[in-house]
């Protein structure tokens, strides 16, 4: 949240000038383009699958009202307590009067960016629980007091001498900058906190409404310890992830993991309904599902439904040019990259620069194209710049210079007149074949990219004009 | 706000966008395919293979009392002399209960329950090997299905440093979609009526979460060894 002091373009330009994080950020996304291209390539029919997968969200969003009653009527057929929360503030209320209830002392969680949405853990250790992060990502950055920067790894902001750093100052480490005996005392202090706790907060990636269950998918572990160790396990669920037929989960477990790391599958996914039934050896005594609406609702009628396709697989972050650039954190929401700059706006519409997200991104439309449900990110990213100049909120000298374009553009004599000062003027500043230094307002761009000079004596009406001219005497 | 009234705003909010939904959602077959890469020449050579790409051990033997000699192996290299285990008829080894009582290895079934549950849990923790079965095992992505449930506990493929998993090659499926077709005929509508978890396994436990270097073994069992039974 401390991100969030800042405004958005003070935020990228942090990022931009942080070169540890550069170096992280191209090693962490040229990793998963590379790892999701592999496994995307591998597939028979990958095209179908995508379809397919586009399909089943789609179908279970049609009918989601049926599809939610469905889930929860079986989940409390099984013994399991349902949760209808409206908003974060229903949702937080609910978890927080449990554990009170319950005499909870200890909560671990795994990782959830629905619990991450609605600043869950803030408001379990304003009310005196001890709540731990055990996803190892998360773990880092809770130690550092912050916040995730990647839907999937959400530490990779983080360098090695700066886990040795924390793991020293928290869990009593001796310095190293291996890698393995930071993973060992990370193993050894969390295994105490599941042993000890007495709940288990967990996200869901897919309700399956037709076996009344739940999937979720990890690779570390710590989302099976989470839900099996504890007596009490929560789940907290966006509305729309859901799906309707438990054969559903074999389309989406597939695509979610291909998209996100590049894996066949997740090393571990857990497909579980309701509390551990009388004759069972262990799993949880209690368990809650926590539905939560937070927007989605809204967003469910209007022109953004498809956002709500979203599997968050973190592929459309790892493609897009500027998340590669700045960064989870410079996007200020919880969620960030180019599905998180519609979804920001749209759930987290109170936060003050949000409105300005939508133009972090050149269109270039690579989301898109790696998006394993075909959300059609860059039309939407389109959409929402125009509902926020149409609420006016377009900075003046956005409103001041599209405005003066549109009388250039409208008017022949201005056009050419302006061509010719621009040439003219970009002759005078113009170094090499490029320009450092535009005047105001156009140095905003040339404060983090030169400009290239233009080439050439004549315009291109001009050339045009010349060559018409030619074609008839000929 | 009531579960009714949640509803009622979503059918609302749902009125303007269904017949776009259902529109999108005819656009394609919901029926998953039952694999999703191209045919290999043997699915045991496939499993272990792709088991074998993400770290997990695959010992494929002939029969049971070479079954038995590999565990006899794998036990006495962790110096094994407890194990939290299935019970012994769900792994379906026959002889298993007589090398274990051989070798000194004290089965640990949990009973993670009520007041005692804490308590149990420590004394589960130091044991260095978990011993299971499985439902299934899928060839395209080196995963096991693990059906839990009375006699088959969670924490049996979980709590140690290592686990052990025994299956017969008569087990092993093409893809997921296939795993999951079976799951669905042979249990139908009562998947989830006396057990409350089913769990995929591809792999020891792993991260990448410091700088992208792939490490074993933060929260599960960094090692994974399956025992692969020949069937005849």
């Amino acid at each position: 949240m401390a991100t969030q002091t800042l405004h958005f373009h003070d935020r990228v330009d942090t990022a931009l000038h942080d070169e540890t994080l550069k170096t992280a950020l191209e090693r962490a996304t040229t990793r998963f383009v590379g790892n999701r291209a592999g496994a995307i390539d591998a597939l028979e029919d990958a095209d179908g699958l995508r379809r397919q997968a586009r399909a089943l969200r789609a179908n279970a969003l049609s009918k989601l009202d049926e599809l939610l009653v469905r889930l929860a009527d079986q989940v409390e057929a099984r013994g399991g307590k349902v949760c209808w929360a409206a908003d974060g503030e229903a949702a937080r209320r609910y978890i927080v009067d449990l554990a009170r209830d319950r005499g909870v002392k200890s909560i671990v969680k795994s990782k959830s960016m629905a619990s991450e949405e609605i600043h869950l853990n803030h408001a379990l250790e304003h009310a005196g629980f001890e709540v731990v992060e055990t996803d190892l990502g998360e773990y880092i950055i809770q130690l550092a007091g912050e916040t995730p920067s990647h839907i999937i790894a959400p530490a990779i902001h983080k360098t090695r001498e700066q886990v040795s750093a924390l793991f020293e100052k928290h869990l009593g480490m001796t310095p190293t900058t291996e890698v393995p005996p930071m993973i060992r005392a990370a193993r050894t202090a969390l295994r105490q906190r599941f042993l000890q706790a007495e709940m288990g907060i967990s996200g869901v990636n897919f309700g399956v409404a037709d076996t009344g269950a739940i999937a979720i998918v990890e690779n570390e572990g710590n989302a099976r310890l989470s839900t099996t160790v504890p007596r009490i396990h929560v789940a907290i669920m966006g509305i729309e992830r859901i799906v309707e037929r438990f054969d559903d989960l074999a389309v989406m477990l597939q695509v979610l993991a291909r998209s996100a790391t590049g894996q066949k599958l997740s090393v571990y996914t857990s497909i579980i309904s309701g509390p551990a039934r009388p004759d069972e050896a262990d799993g949880p005594e209690e368990f809650h599902l926590v539905l939560l609406d937070n927007g989605r609702s809204r967003i469910l009628g209007g022109q953004y439904v498809e956002s709500l396709m979203c599997i968050r697989c973190g592929a459309c972050l790892n493609a897009c040019p500027v998340y590669q650039a700045i960064g989870g954190h410079a996007y200020g929401g919880v969620y960030s990259g180019p599905i998180g700059a519609i979804l920001t706006p749209l759930l987290q519409p109170d936060l003050p620069d949000a409105y300005l997200l939508p133009q972090a991104s050149s269109l270039c439309g690579a989301c898109q194209e790696v998006c394993p449900v075909g959300i059609a990110i860059p039309d939407m990213l389109l959409r929402l710049r125009a509902d926020a100049v149409k609420a006016g909120k377009a900075h003046p000298v956005e409103t001041a210079g599209i405005k003066s374009y549109a009388l250039m553009m409208k008017n022949p004599l201005v056009y050419r007149a302006g061509g010719r000062a621009a040439r003219l003027g970009s002759r005078l500043i113009g170094r090499k074949g490029r320009i450092r230094h535009l005047p105001p307002p156009l140095h905003l761009w040339t404060h983090g990219r030169d400009f290239p000079q233009p080439q050439g004596s004549q315009s291109f009406s001009e050339w045009w004009e010349e060559r018409q001219k030619k074609g008839r005497t000929q | 706000m009531s579960r009714e009234q949640m509803l009622a705003t979503l059918r609302t909010s749902l009125a303007s966008n269904r017949a776009w939904l259902e529109a999108e959602a005819h656009k394609a077959s919901h029926t998953p395919p039952p694999f999703v890469l191209p045919p290999a020449d043997d699915l045991a050579a496939q499993f272990a293979a792709e088991l074998t790409k993400l770290e997990g051990r695959v010992y494929q033997v002939a029969d049971n009392e070479e079954a038995l000699e590999t565990l006899a192996t794998l036990l006495e290299e962790r110096q094994a002399t407890t194990a939290v285990a299935w019970d012994l008829a769900e792994i379906g080894l026959p002889g298993l209960d007589k090398l274990l009582a051989e070798r000194g290895v004290q089965v640990l079934e949990p009973v993670v329950r009520d007041e005692v549950r804490k308590a149990q849990l420590q004394v589960l923790e130091p044991a260095p090997v978990c011993l299971s079965g499985a439902e299934f095992a899928i060839a395209e992505s080196g995963s096991l299905v693990l059906y839990h449930g009375p006699g088959r506990p969670r924490l049996a493929s979980l709590l140690a440093p290592a686990h052990i998993a025994v299956i017969r090659s008569d087990q092993i499926v093409r893809g997921l979609g296939e795993a999951m077709a079976r799951l669905r005929e042979r249990y139908a509508g009562t998947l989830f009526d006396v057990t409350s978890n089913l769990t995929l396994i591809s792999g020891p436990s792993r991260t990448a979460d410091i700088e992208m270097t792939l490490s074993l073994g933060i929260h599960g069992p960094p090692e994974l060894h399956v025992v692969l039974v020949q069937t005849p």
